[in-house]
């Protein structure tokens, strides 16, 4: 069929002091992503950068970002990406550097290689952590995301039954 | 976005992911169980967060989840989707792992559930797809197969609910038969009844369910001109059966002693008109409540009274009335007359045949079920003949229902008489011919018929000689009719009783044209006819055996069945040879009524005069399609206004704004159009403000008629301009709040004939071509001491006014009139044939406040309300400058209800307490138009409506005699002002 086809960025913001993380939200790496490309690529990287640009979701927990760029000029904006080096919200400037970890042409696409890197790196805390207690509490992450597999499949669908009947 | 759009939405983002961060403003700390409902996801990253600081054991905040969430919202998240903690210190390993999890399994969330947008295997890759899919479950891989199950049982399911009750048990051909279709039709009309002519107006007309009936509005093909036409020029007949009759039955005196309260002399003839009287004449009058002439009328009404019998006082009298006017006259009548005993109908059912009543009394229906006192068509006198009986009458009256009531003191009786005869009016010079044409005088019964004792009524009454000769002097007048050149000839409201032949007997083949006959016009005496044309009928003729109820019901009760008629034709010798001999059955008493045409005014005179056709109940449709196959048109209730329009009459309930029928009439009239306006998108609606239009769907008389009665008390007879009645206007304002504690005088319409012809002089110019000369020698000449002691009586009223534009231009109903100023005057008499002059477009305050209110509807509306006041940017029109300060002394007032009245604020419309609307715009008001059209007749575009009486004295008094009575004339959606010239008409 016909449609406007994009390319998702997922991202991640590293920064060094992880408690600055908590103050980013979505329009501030917005404004950062259209700063640093009207840097580099002028005027018309910001005219490719004002259509169908769009932050899809943040965490400011973790720092993951999905970024939407027209398929057309994807490569492009990307390259600018390098370029944020700071990152100014609610008054403070976070330095911090944006790693991109995959690039999908749906949001579905993102999903998936969001799942599969969250658990490669929770499994990759485990061995690293300092006292019994943060390892207690980094299994039970890894249990609750691993486990949940086979039977949310069996919940989800008497819950959305649920939602239908409520629905009507 | 639609809400339908926002829901679907909505759906398809139940399983996406929010975006977790933290709100801008840390400041606001809500409870965190809202949160936990709203964003569940989120909030399980957050709470272990807070858990850090605080130590809540995880596995409790575990529980908490809820896996339900809300949307993916695009765009920047003005709450930060609902996430309103404050922000920890430092984070742990443990509570980044967490929320590492979370992510997680929201993704996977996301991930793994379809959205229900697109079925199962829609969500497959393309080469897994197969033919057939949606149907066949099994074409989908395994693991796909249970939900796929489930979703088609749900499809299923929601198809099926959607045309819930099954198919109808009954076959078409079942419901058609011919009973089963009655049960049917008497079902539908509990509610609405229906005419006799119901079914023929339903296959050709657009129906409307109005006054509790069901009527034809206007046919479904275009005709608007050729029932114009026939109007004018040949005939056109309506069916009027839905006007009540009541029937008032007493000792002559007492009668009209009743009567007389309820009516006065000086707005015309009474009940007791001599001509009326002695039953040659209808009349008509306007009812008022009893003894409350000029402020409390209820309708005009039409009566009839039975012609003398020798030697008795008693009399009988038909008042026929409007069905929106019967329930206040009614009560009105039972008043005057003293009759409240109620007269319950006989208790033993009058049962033609007692088996056919045993027969259908089993079955529950309450239609079939014969009841006494409801008159019920006897189709056939055979035990098997079809359960369901047709509804004559009134069918939704309930059989315990009082339809007669009698006065203990003086014998006075009153029978509700509603839908017991038929009333069909023909309109057009030639209805006569249709008449002659359709109807023909009964022929009597030979020797053999005469000796047999029978039960119906006509063999009795050709054995009685009297009967017989009145008979015979009744068919000669009608034969008579035949001769006379146009219905408008007769004396208006004669009246002619008559017994016809069934009118089905002499049915033409095809569809012909009634057209009068010249040689039958030489062979009629002109002698007779002149006494015809110039007395009416004599007073004996008038007699009718349709007043008789025992006849009536005679008639009905034994109307030959359309089959049985076919039946008897084809047994006819000759093929459609006349049946011979006329079937005795078919004999009917009927009475032919005259309406008068155009009685005012000078062009047009007696324009749609025609006669009125009473026929007892039963015998609707046997009348109708013989009238139909003379080639007349046939109008629906479209047509009757239009009739009155063109006869400058004022037309029951629309045209009467001070009774309770008219104001109930107003009010409908009003929620139906703005329902109408508000259907329009917002940008495609008239903004009414913009064009100075404050009240478009509706005519506030009486604040009309208070704001000119101080006008003019202040002004006295001074000039007036618009300047000074916008000072008064403050005044209006302050007066309203005193006159809260006392009841207001309610403005009336004036009816009195004597104060009619006086305005009516004064009000025409002197000197004008095409009017003939005025003949107003001996009424006093407009002068300030004239109108004073004329407003002294006549402050609050309004009068009837017929407008006719001077130029082009169309007139709407609510378009305002409005007084010219002597500039305006100026430049009419300099350049004719220029169009008249401009309002200025005013500003709409209430725009940027509904926009206000738009934007954030959290908001306190009284503090919208009072913020948006403040009165902006005076420019020097004088209209905003009213505006401000009307709406100032509204705001100071009463803030508390112009608050709550800006809450229903509907863009382009004025909110409810108007501002003054005499002074509203540059041309002070004086009235405005009810009904108006381009007339054909007039060949200009015309209008009736109602003018202040003090206004119209005021400007009177104030222009040069050459322009004498003209007016502007604005519709609600122009801004443009038209010359128009204004008629009393008495």
């Amino acid at each position: 069929m016909v449609r406007l086809k994009s390319r998702y960025l997922l991202c991640e913001v590293n920064v060094s002091d992880r408690s600055q993380l908590l103050l980013l939200d979505d329009r501030a790496i917005m404004v950062a992503v259209k700063a640093a490309v009207a840097r580099t690529h002028g005027d018309y990287g910001a005219a490719m950068c004002s259509i169908r640009f769009c932050v899809k979701y943040l965490n400011a927990h973790t720092g993951i970002v999905f970024l939407r760029f027209p398929k057309r000029c994807y490569k492009l904006l990307w390259s600018a990406l390098p370029f944020i080096t700071s990152i100014e919200t609610r008054g403070q400037k976070i330095p911090c550097f944006l790693n991109c970890l995959h690039v999908g042409g749906t949001i579905r696409t993102c999903q998936k290689f969001l799942i599969r890197y969250n658990t490669q790196q929770l499994h990759r805390m485990l061995p690293k952590c300092k006292s019994e207690e943060e390892k207690q509490q980094v299994r039970t992450a890894i249990l609750s995301c691993s486990l949940t597999e086979s039977k949310e499949a069996f919940e989800e669908d008497s819950e959305s039954e649920e939602e239908e009947e409520e629905e009507e | 976005m639609s809400a339908a759009k926002v829901k679907m939405r909505e759906k398809k983002m139940r399983n996406q992911p929010a975006s977790v961060q933290y709100p801008s403003s840390s400041s606001n700390v809500e409870s965190s169980t809202q949160n936990g409902a709203d964003a569940p996801g989120t909030g399980k990253n957050a709470d272990p967060l807070k858990g850090g600081l605080s130590e809540v054991h995880p596995s409790t905040e575990r529980q908490k989840k809820t896996p339900h969430q809300s949307g993916w919202v695009r765009g920047h998240h003005k709450d930060g989707g609902g996430y309103t903690k404050e922000m920890p210190k430092y984070i742990t390993a443990g509570a980044f792992a967490r929320a590492r999890a979370a992510e997680v399994s929201a993704m996977l969330k996301a991930v793994r559930k379809t959205t229900s947008s697109s079925r199962v295997f829609e969500a497959l890759p393309k080469h897994m797809r197969r033919r057939a899919m949606s149907h066949n479950t099994k074409r989908l891989p395994h693991r796909l197969r249970e939900v796929a199950n489930r979703m088609r049982e749900k499809s299923l399911q929601a198809g099926s609910k959607k045309k819930k009750e099954p198919a109808k048990s009954k076959s078409r051909k079942a419901r058609r038969r011919h009973g089963n279709l009655l049960l049917e039709f008497n079902r539908r009309q509990r509610k609405n009844i229906w005419l006799e002519t119901h079914i023929w107006h339903a296959k050709r007309f657009h129906m409307v369910k109005k006054w509790g009936y069901c009527l034809g509005d206007r046919p479904t093909y275009k005709c608007y001109r050729a029932c114009y036409r026939a109007m004018s020029s040949h005939c056109l007949l309506q069916d009027l059966s839905y006007y009540c009759c009541i029937e008032l039955q007493g000792d002559e005196d007492k009668l009209l002693a009743a009567l007389s309260q309820l009516t006065s002399k000086e707005a015309g003839p009474t009940f007791a008109a001599a001509l009326c009287l002695s039953g040659r004449r209808q009349g008509s009058v306007m009812v008022y409540r009893a003894g409350r002439y000029p402020s409390q009328p209820l309708g005009p009404v039409t009566f009839l009274w039975r012609p003398r019998t020798q030697g008795s006082v008693h009399r009988q009298l038909w008042i026929w009335a409007h069905p929106t006017l019967k329930q206040d006259l009614l009560p009105e009548l039972q008043t005057v007359c003293q009759c409240c005993e109620a007269v319950l109908p006989p208790a033993a059912p009058v049962e033609v045949n007692p088996t056919l009543e045993a027969e259908s009394e089993p079955e529950n229906t309450p239609e079939a079920k014969p009841v006494p006192g409801i008159k019920r068509k006897r189709s056939r006198k055979d035990a098997t003949g079809p359960p369901a009986k047709k509804i004559l009458g009134d069918g939704t009256r309930l059989p315990s229902t009082p339809v007669s009531w009698r006065s203990s003191s003086n014998g006075l009786v009153i029978n509700d008489l509603t839908m017991e005869i038929v009333r069909y009016r023909l309109i057009g010079p030639q209805s006569h011919s249709v008449l002659v044409d359709t109807l023909e005088a009964a022929t009597g019964c030979d020797e053999v018929q005469k000796s047999q004792t029978c039960s119906l009524w006509w063999p009795q009454h050709c054995s009685d000689e009297a009967k017989m000769t009145l008979h015979q002097q009744q068919a000669d007048i009608f034969n008579i009719l035949k001769g006379i050149y146009s219905t408008s000839e007769l004396p208006s409201g004669t009246v002619l009783g008559l017994t016809v032949d069934d009118p089905r007997l002499t049915l033409p083949r095809k569809r012909v044209k009634a057209l009068p006959c010249v040689k039958q016009a030489q062979e009629v005496d002109e002698e007779k006819r002149r006494k015809l044309m110039l007395e009416g009928v004599p007073e004996p003729c008038c007699q009718s055996f349709i007043w008789e109820q025992s006849v009536r019901d005679n008639v009905t009760d034994n109307k030959i069945s359309e089959q049985e008629l076919n039946r008897m034709r084809s047994e006819v010798l000759v093929p459609s040879s006349r049946l011979s001999p006329t079937p005795l059955q078919g004999r009917v008493p009927i009475l032919l009524v005259h309406q008068p045409g155009k009685q005012v005014g000078h062009e047009m005179s007696s324009w749609g005069a025609g006669w009125d056709l009473l026929l007892p109940k039963g015998w609707g449709m046997a009348f109708w399609i013989p009238l139909v196959y003379r080639g007349v048109r046939i109008g629906g209730l479209n047509m009757s206004l239009k009739h009155s329009q063109n006869k400058a009459a004022p037309h029951f309930p629309r045209d009467y704004p001070d009774c309770p029928a008219g104001m109930r009439f107003q009010e409908e009239q009003e929620a139906e159009l703005l329902d109408k306006f508000k259907r329009h998108p917002p940008a495609k609606r008239t903004n009414y403000i913009k064009h100075g239009c404050v009240a478009p769907f509706r005519c506030p008389w009486q604040q009309l008629a208070e704001e000119w009665e101080i006008i003019v008390r202040e002004g006295g007879s001074q000039t007036r301009t618009t300047a000074q009645a916008d000072a008064v206007t403050e005044e209006r304002t302050s007066q309203r709040a005193i006159s809260i504690t006392k009841p207001p005088s309610r403005f009336t319409v004036l009816r009195n004939r004597k104060a009619l012809r006086l305005l009516s002089a004064w009000c025409r110019p002197t000197t004008s071509k095409g009017q003939r000369p005025c003949r107003v020698g001996e009424l006093p000449p407009i002068s300030c001491e004239a109108v004073t002691s004329f407003l002294s009586a006549h402050a609050m009223s309004l009068v009837w006014v017929h407008v006719s534009l001077l130029s082009k231009g169309k007139p709407e109903h609510h378009a305002m009139l409005c007084v010219p100023t002597p500039e305006d005057l100026k430049a009419l008499g300099n350049r004719q044939g220029t169009g008249g002059p401009q309002e200025p477009p005013h500003r709409d305050h209430f725009k940027s406040r509904i926009k206000r209110r738009k934007k954030d509807p959290k908001k306190d509306p009284k503090k919208a309300a009072t913020s948006s006041v403040t009165p902006d940017k005076p420019d020097g029109k004088k209209a905003d400058l009213i505006f401000a300060s009307d709406l100032d002394t509204n705001a100071s007032k009463d803030p508390k209800s112009f608050s709550e009245s800006s809450s229903d604020l509907v863009l382009g419309l004025w909110p409810d307490p108007l501002p003054s609307v005499a002074s509203h715009c540059s041309r002070v008001t004086v009235g405005w138009v009810i009904q108006g059209d381009f007339s054909m007749s007039a060949g200009c575009g015309e209008a009736l409506g109602f003018v202040s009486v003090a206004g119209l004295l005021n400007t009177l008094l104030n222009q040069t005699s050459e322009h004498k009575g003209k007016l502007l004339l604005r519709n609600p959606t122009s801004l443009h002002y038209r010359f128009a010239k204004i008629n009393i008409e008495v």
